[in-house]
Parts: structure tokens; sequence; C-alpha cells
């Protein structure tokens, strides 16, 4: 058995104001696997997220991602990590709105080694964008914008992706082409760790983990 | 790639970044021209109080020495010693000379009207600055006598005079008379053109033209004090202490006081350049000169300091606003691995870039604000200053980048979580 790509140690996150988001979660998650986090709304799925990037700490407990405690990291080396080992796929996309598509993709790069402008527009090629590349995110359709964002995420190979509801604004269509590329991902042996609460996208991924008010209450293996 | 990232920034939402470089233009154009008008104010305002009369009188070193009665300053003997007119071209040579703004040439005599003795004072500037070579009452000899208050009218010609107001008083004589003068057998009239009062010893005599009086005495080329107006700086400490013990300066001190062009320094080198003459500090009229030159320079640097501060303060507000409206731009960076030092650079180098085209421009605008209000207040031009046109930039560019340090490291103590997935 390899090193645990994800391994969270009896994990609270209590806001100020005492809501407990999080509360006493352990989970732990293998290399490669593809791991659906559900749950209803305010269940602490996008909490536990921002645990596993490092935007966030825990309030107790250990978050240890490729055998890294990020609990312990400053902002700058939770940046280092981020840009080393992590895409991030947002919910709402986010872009440098007065950069290109391509230079959204380049951005990742620049952050995390050298700009490759061949590679960038390789990524976009590969997820069906080469016409798009030169277009400011504004000009982009939802489905494109998410596109874009999978790109950036993938461009500096990452271990693990993390995926906050990366079809909740897609029409079916769009959803469809987006679930494939997860699919692709997870032949080529990445860790996935994606939110949603689509259930039938749930049922696609390798297993499942319930939340509801900040605790596991259900894990299940689709396969 | 960072300047790939600052280029776009900067091209696209323009209206922000214009109103950045429109504070940052009309601050320092501001700052520029309150800079040009203060270096400029010394100068101008020392020649606005050259017209309350010379600052230094230069005499034959014998007739300097004073002559106290009681406390009172005697004149000293009248008609023994003179100065060459002639000798007043050593001032050119002087290492102060460009600070010299008029030379008045005057020479006593003692006449007699009505069986009198009545003092006669000739008044004129050196030939060499006089463009119509040595007629009588030239607009430079009589520069230096602003102050003086005639009623009636100026001399014009070389038979025409002035009378004191004490003279004029005792010999009975009003403007348009004419009064004779006896001098050692010889005669001259001369026509009353007006009283002058001076609240000095010129109040009893008579004052004809420099020519006149040299060859009414028989005195060519004789003078018997030379008034000079300087451009001087205040007297400070070190200056009083020279004043007061001149021994008492270190070697070090010495130096600085005679290269800087305090009254007693621009004097003492007057006094080395011309032999036999003793050169002293009119002490009425320097002292005024410095304080209003003190007041003046503490005004503007006033003025600058508070015109600064409010530039600043209006290019945070406009920065400030400009980078809080970019905290996802920000959290973004930083989700995708910028550190903060890397947010940091990129905001400000756009700072930077925004102050140094504001400064740019202020560059130019200053100075024409600057002229304009030197020629407002002054009249005439003021002395351009080509360190201003790197000076701008710079202080722009220097204003802008501290100006984004605090909004931008306000946004980097923000929680990215927040920013990025609240919903
Ligand atoms: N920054 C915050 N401050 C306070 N409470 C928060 C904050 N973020 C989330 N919460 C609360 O924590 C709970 C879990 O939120 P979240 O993780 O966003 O849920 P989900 O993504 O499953 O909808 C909710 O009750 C939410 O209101
Ligand atoms: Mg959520």
């Amino acid at each position: 058995m390899g090193q645990a790509a994800i391994r969270l140690e009896n994990v609270s996150r209590v806001y100020p104001g005492g809501i407990r988001a999080l509360d006493g979660v352990s989970l732990h998650i293998e290399q490669g696997e593809w791991v659906a986090v559900m749950g209803p709304s305010g269940s602490g799925k996008t909490t536990l997220l921002n645990l596993l990037d490092g935007l966030d700490k825990p309030t107790a407990g250990r978050v240890l991602v490729l055998g890294t405690d990020l609990g312990r990291l400053d902002p700058d080396e939770a940046a280092t990590f981020r840009r080393e080992k992590i895409g991030l796929i947002f919910q709402g996309f986010h872009f440098v709105p007065y950069l290109t598509a391509l230079e959204n993709v380049m951005l990742a790069q620049y952050y995390h080694s050298i700009v490759d402008k061949k590679q960038a527009c390789a990524i976009l090629e590969r997820l069906g964008m080469a016409d798009r590349t030169h277009h400011l995110p504004s000009q982009l359709s939802g489905g494109e914008q998410q596109r874009v964002c999978i790109a950036r995420a993938l461009v500096n190979e990452p271990q693990v992706v993390l995926a906050d509801e990366p079809t909740g604004n897609l029409d079916e269509r769009n959803e469809a082409e987006v679930m494939n590329i997860f699919r692709d991902l997870h032949l080529e042996g990445k860790t996935i760790l994606m939110v949603t609460h689509n259930h039938d996208i749930g049922r696609r991924s390798g297993s499942q983990v319930l939340l509801n008010h900040g605790r596991i209450v259900r894990q299940r293996f689709t396969a | 790639m960072l300047l790939r990232i600052l280029a776009r920034s900067l091209a696209r939402r323009r209206s922000r970044k214009l109103l950045a470089v429109l504070t940052i233009w009309v601050g320092m154009t501001l700052v520029v021209a309150l800079i040009t008008l203060s270096l400029d104010v010394r100068d101008k305002i020392n020649r606005e109080l050259s017209a309350f009369g010379a600052n230094i009188r230069v005499e034959p070193s014998a007739g300097a020495v004073p002559v106290r009665v009681g406390g009172y300053e005697l004149a000293p003997r009248i008609g023994q010693i003179y100065l060459n007119e002639g000798q007043m071209e050593k001032l050119e040579t002087l290492f102060w000379r460009n600070n010299i703004l008029g030379v008045f040439l005057r020479l006593w005599v003692q006449v007699r009207v009505d069986g009198r003795d009545v003092p006669l004072l000739g008044i004129g500037a050196p030939h060499g600055s006089a463009a119509a070579g040595s007629v009588s009452f030239t607009p430079d000899s009589l520069k230096g006598y602003g102050h003086w208050h005639v009623k009636g009218a100026w001399p014009q010609a070389d038979d025409e005079c002035l009378v004191g107001v004490d003279a004029a008083r005792e010999l009975g004589l009003t403007p348009g008379e004419w009064v004779r003068l006896t001098l050692a057998g010889r005669t001259r009239s001369l026509r009353v053109r007006g009283i002058v009062v001076t609240g000095e010893r010129e109040d009893g005599a008579l004052i004809a033209s420099l020519s006149t009086v040299q060859d009414f005495a028989g005195l060519p080329q004789k003078i018997s004090e030379a008034d000079v107006s300087t451009l001087t700086t205040p007297e400070n400490k070190l200056a009083e202490k020279y004043r007061l013990d001149p021994t008492s300066l270190t070697p070090a001190e010495y130096e600085r006081w005679s290269c800087t062009p305090y009254p007693g320094s621009v004097a003492a080198a007057i006094q080395e350049a011309i032999g036999g003459s003793a050169a002293r500090v009119v002490r009425r009229v320097s002292e005024t000169q410095g304080a209003v030159l003190i007041r003046m320079e503490g005004l503007m640097t006033i003025l600058g300091g508070l015109t600064a501060v409010v530039c600043c303060l209006s290019v945070i507000g406009v920065l400030t606003s400009a980078v809080l409206e970019r905290r996802s731009e920000v959290a973004l960076l930083q989700a995708i691995g910028a550190h903060r030092r890397d947010v940091l650079l990129l905001f400000s180098c756009e700072s930077a870039a925004l102050g140094l085209l504001g400064g740019a421009l202020a560059a130019v605008s200053g100075p024409v604000l600057g002229q304009g209000l030197v020629n407002a207040v002054f009249g005439g031009e003021a002395g351009s200053l080509g360190v201003l046109a790197i000076l701008s930039p710079l202080l722009g560019l220097i204003v802008a980048w501290v100006a984004c340090l605090w909004p931008v490291s306000q946004v980097l103590h923000q929680s990215t979580a927040q920013v990025l997935h609240g919903n």
C-alpha cells in the first residue's frame, strides 16, 4: 500500500461565531482514487476542499496531503505546495479578467515554473478550446470557461485535482464532456476529489463520501 | 510574463488607471509649481527688496571708522578721502559678481548756498552699466533709491537737482526754483525739481547727478562711497558668530561662511577686491530683507509640504479603491500559487508605472504653472530647473508606490478561501 494521497485525522473547522462547518472528520484517500464528496448545501463540502488546498486551516486535527501537514504551512509555503502538487477547479471559475484564456493558463505556468506557450496551447486544444485561446474570459460561455479553468488546473501536471461543483453551472452536454475529462484524468492515475450534489454525477466516481452537518455519515464504493 | 500581465492590465480597465494618473498628475503639478515658485522666491523677493536701499556700503577705509559720540554715529568727515570710480570695475571680478543687483556711486562735497554750508550729493551709476554713457540720471542710477519719497519730480537733466526736506526748509526752496551753489570760487545754478524725504543724511543735502558734482567740485572720477545692492542669504547662527567675533570660527566654519552669500561674507569679499576700501553691511536693510525672506520661505515650505500631503492622500484614496476592487484577482493569484511578494511586485510595478506617467506629465505642466505663479506674483521669468524633469517623474513613482503598499497589504491579509468560495 502506497502513501495516502489525502488523510484527515479528526479534523474540525469552527468559524468565528461558533459554526462547526466540519466536526471531527477522518478520511483516507489512496493515490489514484476518484472520490465524490456529496451532501446538502451547508454541510461543509467547500470547507473541506479549502482545508485540502491549504487556503484554510483546521481548528483541530491534522490535514495531510501527499504527506504534507498543511496546517503547519504559512501562506507562501501553502502557495508553493498548491502550485507544485494541486490542480484547483473553482465553482465560480475565477480568471484574471484582462488576460486571455491562453494567458490565464500561462499565468499558472508562470507561478509554477516557466511559461511554455506550446504546452499551454496543447492542453487547451485537448479540452477542445483551440479556437478560443485569444478570447477574454468574459467572451466565453460557461462551459468554455469551465474548460479553461480545468486547463489551468491541469497545465502543471498536478498529482491531486480538487474540484468544487465542476458541473454545477453547466448544461447537460457540457456536463457530460467535463465528466469525460475527469474519467480520462482518473485513467491517467490522478487523485481526484470532486464536490457535487448531483447523485448521477457522484455515481460515476470510484467512491462517494456523504457529509451532513460537518460529519461523514456514509462512505460508499461504487465499483 | 510579468511584463505581459502589466501591459495587459494597464491597457484594459482604463478609467480607474486614468483617474490615478490624473490624480498624480494634478498633485505633482502643484508640488512642482510650488518648488519652482519657492526656488525663485528668494531671488525675486530679494530684487523687490533692493528697492529699499542697498545692503552694503563701500567707503574709503579711513572714512569707515565710526566716530561715536554719546551713542550717535557721526558722519565721517566729508571731502577728504575718495575712491576712484574705476575701482568699481573690480566688482566684476568678484566670486559673488552674479549676486550684485546694482552699484550706486555717491560723491559728497560741501558747497555754500546763501552764505550757508550745505552738503551736495552726486548720485550715479558706474559708466559700464549705463547704456547711454555718463549722461546724468539714468534709470540705473536711480534704481537704488526706490525708498526715497519725492514731492515734485525726479531730476532728468544735469542742471536739475533734488533738495532734502530739511535743506529745503532751511533754504526756503520749492520745486521749480533755481538754487545757486558756490564752491572754491566757482558758481553753478541748478533747478529744483523735487523735495525728497529719505529719513537719512540726504534730508539735509542737495542732490544732483554724479557727473555734475564731479565737474563742479573738480573731482573727476572720484566718489566718496558706493552702495552695492546684493542678493544675500539671511543671516543664521554661523553668520552671527562671525559678526560677534570673526576669530571664533573654526577653519571649517570659516570655509562655510565665506562660501555662503551672507551679507557679511559678500561685504568682506568686496572689501578685499577694492583696495583701500572698507565695506560694511547696512543692517537696517539687510535685516529687514532677511526677516522677510525667512518668513516667505517658511510659508512656501509649509504650502509645499501641505500640497504634497494632500496629493499623497488623494493618490492613496484612488489606488486603495482600485486595489480593493481587485480582491478576487489577488485571491485567485494566491490560489494558483503566487506568493505574497509576487502580488506585491505586480501591484508595485503597476502603481509605479502610473506614478511615473503622472509625474512625467507633471514635469511638463508643473513648470508651466510655476511660471504662471511667478508671473502673477512677481512678474517676469521664473528660473527653470532642469532637475525637476527627472525629479517629478521619480517623485510621482515613489508617491504612487508608497500609496499602493497599504491597500495591497490589506488585501494580502484577506481570507483567500472566503473571497474565492464566498457564496
Ligand atoms: N467564512 C465563513 N464564516 C462563517 N461561517 C461560514 C463560513 N464559510 C462557511 N460557513 C458556514 O459553514 C457551513 C458549511 O459551509 P460550506 O462548507 O460552504 O458548505 P457547502 O459547501 O457544503 O455548501 C455553513 O453553515 C456556512 O454557513
Ligand atoms: Mg459549497
